[in-house]
């Protein structure tokens, strides 16, 4: 068997279209998952229980459903349930945000948890208003604890947006597949495929580390 | 209202405060304070000295009772199910260290210092910040303005966390166990802080397990066990030569005495 990558270049435009659609799909859905999840989050750690129940069923069901599943059930039933045609990336973006919203919520409800009730009393103590102690004192704890577990989230989301391929969305997978088939090129283009997943999401999970020691242990928290 | 010389500037009533059923922290505890007074709490663990700071801080609901600052009543209990209600107008006027200096770690050490003045009070920027910097070099933090609290030791976190307070020109001032948590060599920096403020007639109640400072700093020692004032006098009196035999017994227990 003889590799001949060359033959990836014909397809590059094709290639950067594709990888072009991930990345909108993945950035819509981090902007709106992450709002999603903080409020959630919020909903989660709410003094009422009909908020927190309707929370955790939404955290708990995402969580517990691959995400494949997930794909296929807003893609095939929603419209069948609404009564009405989504385009295919509005289908993506709803069940992907959904998914972002579940994971990033916990990662949110573990940030706000974390910040100690003595910081409470301090509020107190310095005579802060409420509304003072949620915008300059939880609020921007909250988000800089949530920052290198929301990036790992974001990375996560980045690559299982793969998964938008199996339902005929034109993502950088999709169009590595097709071109494969085609081509009866595997080994070539889906290497190249794996390769380009790779270079964007590894300096990403770096970005993480870098994040935590830099930015967080000097604020130690 | 006007204050006459030597009219109360805080008056406990009667102070009832459990958490749960069961546990009866303050059992009616009666405190006055005179103005320019220097009142320490000491006691056993658990013997209702943090609940008394909290509580006169507006941080924990009581059951009963009431506290009256300048004459005041800013809180008490009220109606058939006893809500705590707190004038926080009145409680304005007082600040409060605690032990575990509870600096916001996400603001350096400046932004720490106007954040209430700003936020609260309205003061500007460059105002606040000249008043804050100025605090900083009287407590030897001119250099630390901007370091963030994890870049700092117990000693300049509590400092900080003093000059904070200071900030809101508080008319009496709260210190909870503020030495407790810190390494021996960094104790003695916190205490000159507060002796310094001794020195300018701030009004201030300690609570602190140091007979030392207790000794030095005191117009006034209270000893709470039980959930009750058992002895308040003079520091001589209560550290020295208790009338009370719990009191004594406490303080041969600290001093080492007797086993």
């Amino acid at each position: 068997m003889t590799l001949d990558f060359s033959i990836v270049l014909r397809f590059q435009e094709a290639l950067a279209l594709g990888l072009w659609m991930t990345i909108k799909l993945t950035l819509i859905c981090v902007v709106l998952g992450c709002s999603l999840g903080f409020s959630i989050g919020l909903a989660r750690t709410s003094r009422s229980a009909l908020l927190r129940a309707a929370s955790s069923i939404y955290v708990e069901f995402f969580r517990g459903t691959p995400v494949l599943v997930q794909l296929f059930w807003i893609f095939f039933c929603l419209p069948l349930i609404l009564g009405v045609e989504l385009s295919n990336l509005t289908s993506g973006v709803i069940a992907l945000t959904l998914y972002m919203g579940a994971i990033s919520s916990e990662t949110f409800r573990a940030s706000l948890k974390s910040i100690g009730p003595e910081q409470l009393d301090a509020c107190v103590a310095l005579d802060l208003p409420r509304r003072v102690q949620v915008t300059s004192v939880i609020l921007p704890q909250a988000v800089l604890r949530a920052v290198p577990t929301l990036l790992s989230n974001c990375v996560s989301l980045f690559k299982e947006s793969a998964l938008v391929s199996a339902v005929g969305m034109a993502d950088l997978m999709f169009v590595g597949q097709n071109i494969s088939n085609n081509t009866a090129r595997p080994v070539e283009v889906l290497t190249v495929v794996a390769l380009i997943y790779f270079v964007i999401a590894f300096p990403l999970t770096r970005a993480v580390t870098l994040v935590e020691r830099r930015v967080l242990a000097k604020l130690a928290i | 209202m006007t204050m006459s010389f030597s009219a109360p500037l805080v008056k406990i009533q009667s102070l009832h405060k459990s958490y749960g059923p069961h546990i009866q922290v303050l059992k009616g505890l009666d405190v006055e304070m005179k103005p320019g007074e220097r009142v320490v709490v000491i006691g056993p663990s658990g013997g209702g000295k943090s609940t008394l700071l909290r509580v006169m801080m507006g941080l924990e609901k009581i059951d009963s009772g009431s506290i009256s600052f300048g004459g005041k009543p800013y809180i008490f209990s009220e109606g058939a199910d006893r809500k705590t209600v707190i004038d926080t107008e009145v409680r304005r006027s007082i600040g409060m260290v605690f032990q575990h200096y509870t600096l916001f770690p996400h603001l350096s050490v400046i932004q720490n210092l106007i954040l209430a003045p700003c936020k609260v009070r309205g003061e500007n920027k460059a105002s606040a910040t000249k008043r804050a910097q100025a605090l900083l070099e009287r407590f030897g933090l001119g250099a630390k303005a901007s370091a963030y609290p994890a870049q700092l030791s117990g000693g300049q976190k509590q400092r900080v966390a003093i000059a904070r307070a200071l900030m809101l020109d508080p008319k009496l001032m709260l210190f909870d166990e503020v030495t407790s948590a810190l390494d021996p060599e960094l104790v003695a920096e916190v205490e000159q802080v507060i002796l310094q403020l001794a020195g300018q007639d701030m009004p201030m109640m300690i609570v602190t397990h140091d007979m030392w400072f207790a000794k030095n700093i005191a117009s006034r020692v209270i000893f709470c066990a039980g959930g009750v004032v058992v002895e308040d006098g003079p520091p001589e009196q209560v550290l020295g030569s208790p009338k009370e035999e719990r009191t004594r017994e406490f303080i041969d227990r600290v001093f080492h005495i007797r086993h």
